[in-house]
């Protein structure tokens, strides 16, 4: 694992990369900000309490500030930017629409938890959205706006077609 | 690199290793090194401290990866997450006091990485997945250089704040649970003012057995969080029901013995009292709570006699 000439791959959005060993005892949101280049990704908190830093292994968020590379293994990894194109642009205008963003520190850990939700994330299987959001915090606006933007975009997920009511 | 390096992390440089047997984890943790499972505790102290910086992953060895939910006891691998624990149907209803912990712990994201077994051997006072770990009659199995292995009953695990009773080298390689029979219930009720980002307050986890009456109690395990140096074995005041059925008078009886006989401190998050008074609130609403699953358990036939 310390092998400083080794390789290792890790897939994120989709796409292999090939990084140094010298990464397994890094955390794994500096690997996508600063080697990757993915800095949709943000750091707010860096001790696991505020979401910012949300990405998907293997389709299940976590904060990437308290994950190590060598952590995630053989799992791939989303990011902000690897989601859906046309959930992203429904949560932004959503976003726009409720004023569910300000100074958008904490709108891609939103984004990515958003994603998951819509797609059916669950813990029980009987949690609410306000429960399974409580890891990412927002100073500027508040939750309502969010949470309104999640209830509606599960709604167009549910009834493409905009049919419904 | 890109321009993109805003600030460096706060961690230190980091060795890590990553065993694939338990010989090999337990030699590592003999020489030095911190086991991790999803290592959110950890990276905070190393973050905050600096130590510790040598660790070992706890994920690639498979006996720590079992999860299993059999038909007297379910077994808890010291690298299953959380969120692995609270997706299974079966723990939650096999389980209530301890699910119901596991479900207060962090948040979404930090139960999909955080394990049972790392809550435990953190060993704060409040750690939300103990008191149930006590009413549900855990075992910790513990694994030492040499091949040595054994078994400790959680209450002789926690020894302190942070400190528990693992000698030199061993590690847990799983926790086994009593699941809930028929009439037999457990809860797990904690106050705090911030979910996900703090700590509880107080907590409580009660479990209770009623006779084939399905009023009185046949036996009850009480546990008190975060109002002593460690998890606090509460049954013993509790047992005054037994034999009895369960009435607002005794809950009360029972209630006060427990804020009385507790340990609080007073800290930045609440005065000792305030423990105290919260600990008057939790058992009464707690006990209520497994009596009821206890009841409803009965109703249902679900698990064994």
């Amino acid at each position: 694992m310390n092998t400083p000439s080794a390789q290792f791959e890790i897939v994120v959005n989709g796409v292999a990369h090939h990084v140094s060993s010298g990464w397994h005892s890094r955390r794994l949101l500096d690997l996508l900000r600063s080697e990757l280049g993915l800095v949709g990704t943000k750091e707010g908190c860096s001790e696991g309490d505020c979401g910012a830093c949300t990405v998907l292994l293997d389709g299940e968020p976590v904060v990437s500030c308290l994950t190590l590379c060598a952590m995630v293994g053989s799992r791939t990894v989303t990011t902000v930017e690897g989601l859906n194109s046309d959930h992203l642009e429904r949560f932004a205008a959503g976003c726009e629409r409720t004023g569910g963003v300000q100074c958008g520190f904490c709108t891609p850990g939103f984004a990515v938890m958003s994603s998951w939700l819509v797609d059916g994330g669950t813990e029980t299987g009987d949690d609410s959205d306000a429960k399974l959001l409580e890891g990412n915090i927002c100073r500027c606006t508040g939750y309502q706006q969010l949470a309104e933007v999640i209830s509606s975009l599960r709604t167009i997920s549910e009834d493409p077609t905009g049919a419904a009511p | 690199m890109t321009d993109a390096a805003l600030r460096p992390s706060l961690l230190p440089e980091l060795e890590l290793h990553a065993p694939t047997s338990i010989e090999e984890l337990t030699n590592l943790v003999a020489g030095g090194c911190h086991p991790i499972g999803g290592a959110t505790d950890v990276l905070l102290s190393a973050a905050h401290t600096g130590n510790p910086r040598r660790l070992a992953l706890t994920a690639h060895v498979p006996e720590l990866t079992t999860f299993a939910v059999g038909p007297a006891n379910v077994t808890i691998g010291g690298a299953v997450t959380l969120g692995q624990l609270i997706r299974s149907a079966d723990f939650i209803s096999s389980v209530p006091a301890l699910a119901e912990g596991a479900h207060n712990v962090g948040s979404t994201q930090l139960r999909n990485s955080a394990t049972l077994v790392g809550n435990l051997c953190t060993a704060s006072p409040a750690g939300d997945t103990i008191p149930g770990q006590f009413v549900q009659g855990a075992v910790v199995e513990v694994a030492g250089p040499s091949g040595s292995r054994r078994s400790v009953p959680v209450r002789d695990f926690t020894v302190a704040p942070g400190r528990t009773s693992l000698g030199k080298g061993e590690v847990v390689t799983s926790v086994r649970v009593e699941r809930c029979g028929r009439l037999d219930g457990s809860a797990y009720r904690r106050f705090t003012e911030r979910n996900a980002i703090d700590l509880a307050f107080a907590s409580v986890a009660a479990r209770v057995w009623l006779e084939a009456d399905g009023e009185t109690v046949k036996d009850v395990r009480l546990a008190l969080g975060a109002v002593g140096p460690t998890v606090i074995d509460a049954s013993a005041w509790a047992a005054a029901l037994v034999g009895l059925c369960v009435t607002a008078e005794r809950l009360d009886q029972i209630s006060e013995s427990a804020a009385l006989g507790c340990a609080p401190i007073s800290d930045h998050r609440c005065s000792a009292d305030y423990r105290r008074q919260l600990v008057r609130v939790l058992v009464a609403e707690t006990i209520e709570l497994a009596v009821d699953r206890a009841h409803t358990s009965n109703a249902a036939g679900e698990g064994q006699s």
